[in-house]
């Protein structure tokens, strides 16, 4: 096995195009020390992108823009993610415990693309976008088409994540992440669901954005649940509604931490609460 | 085989290292740090829990390459150089929190960065740092008690 | 007054803990050490066909691969001989021995192993309790009728997949069950735990000069000493084994692990060699604690009388008998618990599976028969309308009970103490209150190992007093705090001067094993008669120094002095220097093993372990909450109750109840090993396998009942193991009084806990 490290990101895009299919980005290591050791990847280059100023760190001015290398343990301390964004913050709190969360990053945990990746759904309830770059230059992939499949994304095998970007959200809208596990953490997602709500003066839902980890092969955004509660104003029957839309639209799994009918048979409660933690956070005008 | 430079414990080391060498094989095997345990090599149980840069690590799944130039600090560097015991580990020999010891380093590399971080932490705060470290023996109390005790948070039982 | 018992002084083996110096198993190398790895049947039951292994020798590195034609061909086993080292024409489970490769590094030993082609025709796998008794159901040894009990063991009823069979009967159970008010029947079903101790298991071995040294980090060096004899067809005395530091076995380190395969691969690769697991192979292989199903069912009165009842439990062995089939013998103890019964039928199997083999986990089959018993005495006082804890107390034990085996308790009236102290603390009637919240409460008798311990006491010219014994430490302080305090009383000295050694099976006496909370109380009882002998010397020379006689002197604070002149004093150091050339150094020995209480031996059939002596007893009492979205359960508060003689050092019993109900925690409510209809484990890495955390554990509320007797050093009965007995009862019937609806099975799933809740809706 060689290791190398690359200084710029062009460096690391050349390296990537020179290995290919050989390569495999190094990052926090996290994941990949640990797939490498269990055979589950099998690279014969590791290329390690952790020293590469300029991918690391939040910075924000209506918009924020988070560097991949960014660790959990940043980003559930930062101030300017707990502001805007706070289910960000609360899923990458649940990331392991402190020993990951301090070397793993967010840039490693969504192109892992882990279908119980933790700060995915966030994203996804964000809005977020994935800023790309390879040897013919930069693109922005928007957050639904970032994730493709079970452990795969859009990004090209000779590309790396260079930013994560949310944009400038409006007034009145919170969001909040609740993950189910059997531990009070270390925990790989049984299951774990964003909610965002943007809330009219009167209480309206403006806006609505539901995303659920490990309840199908992606990370994913549930369409149907929104639209039911846009333009509702939280009634019970409107929380009830979508929580059922919530269940017909995931397509969990039975594994060694849960089985599909649990997974399934906990969403429309553990909807009602996040909307109700939202919907607080929303009205203070926090996320 | 590459070679990579750090400071372990204050000492400047230079070795050649495999690409996919963990710190924790070049600890152990390569240093003789064997304080160091292997309980998972799976990131579960944080027994090779190790400070880089200050940061606690689970050097099981640290490729040791990536600490190149880094500062690590190791269950052998927590004592004074004359010999004494660091505030927490004298607080884990007076408080019980050692059974059969085998999870005890990275319990104390990880309570030796938690103070630096938060110097009185509460009993939340400090069962929520320790997330990553599983210990089968003590059942957790007396690890919390001793930390307690090394922040001066009570009296020394 | 006392110098050293009952005060917490601090442990001497903490500081090199603390400071990553103490040597572990997995951090001992012998220089020129090779490493060994074995490789292991993926399947669970299977015909080998051919196992290649020229490709993995091939490997540069590789000295050596071993197959069973390099093994000696005999089978062997703790209880029955019925285990070869390496699978030669079958495998019985997913992760049995079937080659071994040699290497000069781990890394290559590894690599190499990975080429070893094993060609395997699948068998049908018996991979449930249910299974392996269905008729006509595959036998996992078809050879069964010609295995032998291991050496100084009486055969016992077994046919086919039936290993172990257990059987008593008072008679009238039957007649019973037709005529009382209310029968209750209920099964119950328990998982697999690991005992998962955070130092895989390891051993390193050489031969020499015709003997073999083993390094171990071991609950019992002396099983091991005979395990690998027997394993190697040598004689015991032809191995030696020492100890090392050790990081946890709680019960699955007193059979032995690797030892004999690195005893057998150190003689044929003429080097040392080492062996260690790594995690998930520990996972698959390990002797967990057994999966069972339980049955009870009980006639009662209509005002609460328990007139009869049949208990009835299937355990699972896996595909070797280990010692699980020891543990059908405590479902005797069990079957009735600390209440009154009039009438009993036990029958308790240990059934083959093609699964990896069980074994002794901190309270063996204890805790889910008490688990099965005490979910089934909610159920009974529940029906009855009677309060529940109300209903364990008229039904509890007296003094002068008589057990199943014909054992008296004597003091079995403790109980009702442990009762009295929690209430004193947390009354019953204001806990589990509030939506989604319960209560449960679980009684419990277990007892204190009795298997013989020894030990040599040294005084030095320095003032030093070396307990030299067999005693393993295997984390509790029953060496580093019980034996040494107990030593350091016997002397009147400071416990600091005491000095321990480590196991030595060539050095010391035998010794039995850090199992079944037995070292304190024996060892420190053989600590005891040592230092009567010690104290005569000691006077009889002190005598001459203080020209007094030698019933003129005392013992005090170090030093030997004239009762009626404290003034003429030597220091013990100094009688020590003294005798050195008048007499020779001043030693003295001790044995100790615990009586067997009197009991019938016919009582039952199939009875391998009669008797339940040095009996202690516990109250457990847990509230907890239960999330309605989410069905996860958080315990609120946790207390104990525990009957401990006399505590040595209170602090250190203190550390083992938080331990042993944080266990007991795991197996109520997170840890599991499911076993596939392949005979796999579903969970096979510690993410899988979920040990409790800090955050999942409240501080356990523990109050010592002291009541010391004549059966312990200073009183000192076996408190290590039952603090994990009641929990998962004890969960139980909090989370069950919460939903108010079953729990049937451990551990308590959330969807259990969701069932629950919808069913006491309906």
């Amino acid at each position: 096995m060689e290791f190398t490290s690359a200084a710029s990101v062009e460096e690391a895009t050349a390296l990537l195009v020179e290995y290919g299919t050989a390569a495999q980005i190094l990052a926090g290591g996290t994941d990949v020390m640990l797939q490498q050791a269990r055979g589950e990847i099998s690279a014969g280059v590791l290329i390690h992108i952790g020293r590469i100023p300029g991918l690391v760190g939040i910075t924000g001015n209506g918009s924020v823009r988070i560097g991949p290398l960014t660790t959990h343990r940043s980003l559930a301390r930062s101030r300017l993610v707990l502001m805007t964004a706070p289910a960000l913050a609360e899923a990458a709190a649940t990331v392991g415990g402190w020993q990951t969360q301090a070397v793993g990053t967010i840039g490693g945990n969504v192109c892992n693309a882990s279908p119980a990746a933790d700060t995915a759904a966030p994203l996804l309830v964000a809005g977020a976008s994935f800023e790309l770059t390879g040897p013919r230059g930069t693109r922005t992939v928007v957050g639904d088409s970032f994730f493709i499949g079970r452990r795969q994304t859009a990004r090209a095998t000779d590309e790396i994540l260079t930013a994560i970007v949310l944009p400038h959200h409006p007034e009145r809208t919170g969001d909040a992440y609740l993950k189910v596990g059997r531990r009070s953490a270390m925990e790989v997602a049984v299951v774990g669901l964003a909610a965002r709500l943007t809330l009219d003066v009167d209480g309206t839902v403006e806006g609505a954005r539901i995303a659920a980890c490990s309840v199908a092969p992606t990370p994913m955004r549930i369409a149907e649940a929104e639209e039911i509660l846009q333009g509702s104003r939280m009634e019970s029957e409107a929380i009830a509604a979508a929580g059922e839309a919530l269940t017909r639209a995931v397509s969990p799994i039975d594994d060694a931490r849960a089985t599909a009918a649990y997974r399934t048979r906990v969403l429309p409660g553990l909807l009602a609460r996040a909307l109700g933690v939202a919907a607080a956070r929303a009205e203070r005008g926090v996320g | 085989m590459s070679a990579v430079t750090f400071t372990v414990n204050g000492r400047i080391v230079t070795l050649d290292a495999d690409g996919a060498d963990t710190l924790l094989t070049v600890l152990r095997d390569r240093l003789g740090l064997t304080g160091t345990k292997e309980g998972c090599a799976e990131g579960e149980c944080g027994a090779c829990t190790v400070l880089v840069d200050g940061v606690p690590v689970d050097s099981c799944l640290l490729n040791v390459h990536a600490v190149a130039g880094s500062d690590v600090l190791t269950i052998e560097g927590l004592a004074t150089s004359d010999g004494r015991l660091s505030p927490i580990q004298q607080a884990f020999v007076d408080n019980f929190s050692v059974q059969c010891g085998f999870c005890t380093p990275g319990f104390l590399m990880t309570l030796t960065a938690l103070i630096a971080d938060t110097p009185t932490p509460d009993e939340v705060t400090i069962r929520s740092a320790l997330s990553g470290n599983l210990c089968r023996c003590t059942g957790y109390s007396t690890i919390v008690d001793a930390v307690m005790a090394a922040t001066g948070q009570t009296e020394r039982s | 007054m006392t110098v050293s018992v009952g005060r917490s002084v601090v442990r001497q083996d903490a500081d090199p803990k603390v400071r990553g110096q103490a040597v572990f198993g997995v951090d001992f190398e012998l220089s020129g050490s090779l490493h060994a790895v074995l490789v292991r049947s993926p399947i669970a039951s299977g015909r080998i066909r051919s196992v290649e292994t020229s490709s993995a020798a091939a490997v540069p590195g590789v000295r050596l691969v071993a197959t069973a034609a390099d093994a000696p061909r005999i089978l062997s086993g703790l209880a029955l001989a019925d285990q070869p080292l390496f699978a030669g024409d079958v495998v019985r489970y997913e992760g049995e021995p079937i080659a071994a490769v040699v290497a000069d590094t781990v890394t290559i030993a590894r690599a190499a192993a990975a080429r070893v082609v094993v060609d395997i025709e699948p068998l049908p796998v018996v991979a449930s309790l249910s299974a392996a008794v269905a008729p006509g159901a595959p036998l996992v040894h078809a050879d069964w009728s010609t295995y032998r009990p291991s050496p100084g063991l009486p055969d016992w009823p077994r046919h086919d997949n039936v290993v172990g069979e257990m059987r008593f009967d008072s008679g009238g159970v039957d007649d019973v069950f037709s005529t009382a008010d209310v029968v209750i029947e209920d099964v119950y079903t328990a998982d697999r735990q690991y005992q998962a101790y955070l130092e895989p298991k390891s051993a390193t071995a050489v031969y020499e000069a015709g003997r073999y040294t083993i390094h171990a980090a071991h609950q019992y060096h002396f099983n091991v000493r005979d395990r690998t004899a027997a394993a190697l067809g040598i004689l015991p005395s032809r191995v030696r084994v020492i100890g090392h530091h050790m990081g946890g076995g709680f019960g699955a380190k007193l059979d032995v692990g690797l030892e004999p395969y690195a005893a057998l691969l150190a003689r044929l690769a003429g080097a040392p060699v080492k062996m260690v697991n790594d995690r998930v192979e520990d996972l698959l292989s390990c002797n967990s604690r057994e999966n069972a199903i339980i049955r009870v069912r009980s006639g009662v009165t209509r005002n609460g009388r328990i007139l009869a009842r049949e208990f009835l439990v299937d355990m699972d062995a896996g595909a070797y008998a280990g010692d699980t089939v020891f543990l059908t013998s405590i479902a005797l103890f069990v079957a009735e618990g600390p209440y009154s019964v009039d009438r009993t039928r036990v029958v308790a199997r240990a059934l083959y599976t093609n699964t990896a083999p069980t074994g002794a986990f901190r309270g063996v089959s204890g805790t889910y028969l008490y688990f099965a018993l005490e979910r089934h005495t909610d159920n009974l006082a529940n029906a009855l309308g009677m309060d529940r804890r109300d209903f364990r107390i008229r039904n509890a034990i007296d003094a002068g009970h008589t057990m199943l085996n014909g054992q008296v308790l004597e003091d079995s009236d403790l109980l009702r103490a442990a009762f009295d102290a929690i209430d004193e603390v947390a009354p019953w009637e204001t806990l589990g209150r509030g939506p989604n919240r319960g209560v449960g409460i679980a009684a419990t008798v277990w007892l204190t190992n009795p298997m013989p311990g020894a030990v040599t006491l040294r005084l030095e010219p320095d003032g030093s007093l070396g307990v030299v014994t067999g005693a393993a430490e295997i984390g509790t302080g029953a060496v580093a705090l019980g034996v040494r305090q107990v030593a350091a009383e016997e002397l009147g000295i400071d416990p600091d001067l005491v000095v321990l050694t480590m196991p030595d099976t060539d050095a010391h006496a035998y010794d039995g094993g850090a199992q079944g909370s037995r070292t304190t109380h024996i060892v420190g009882r053989a600590v005891q008669h040592a230092a009567a002998g010690l104290r005569e010397r000691i006077f009889g020379q002190a005598a001459k120094l203080l020209d007094s006689g030698a019933d003129e002197l005392e013992i005090t604070d170090g030093r030997v002095r004239m009762v009626s002149d404290p003034q003429r004093t030597v220091t013990l150091g100094q009688v020590a220097g003294a005798a050195m050339f008048d007499g020779g150094p001043i030693i003295s020995s001790g044995s100790y093993a615990t009586p067997a209480p009197k009991h019938d031996p016919d009582a039952a059939t199939g009875l391998l372990f009669a008797t339940f002596p040095t009996p202690t007893y516990h109250v457990h009492v847990a509230e907890v909450e239960v999330d309605p979205v989410t069905g996860r359960v958080t315990v609120l508060r946790y207390l104990v109750a525990q009957e401990v003689g006399r505590a040595i050092n209170p602090a250190g019993v203190m550390g083992q109840i938080q331990g042993g109900v944080t266990q007991g925690l795991g197996y109520a409510l997170w840890e599991t090993l499911q076993i596939g209809d392949d005979g796999r484990y579903r969970q096979r890495s510690l993410e899988a396998y979920k040990l409790p955390i800090a955050l999942d554990v409240p501080r356990v509320e523990a109050i010592l009942l002291e009541h010391p007797a004549d059966a312990g050093p200073y009183g000192a009965k076996g408190v290590a193991e039952p603090p994990i007995v009641p929990v998962a009862a004890a969960i139980a019937n909090a989370v069950a009084d919460a939903t108010g609806g079953s729990i049937v099975r451990l551990p308590i799933t959330p969807d259990d806990v969701l069932n629950a809740l919808e069913s006491s809706k309906e």
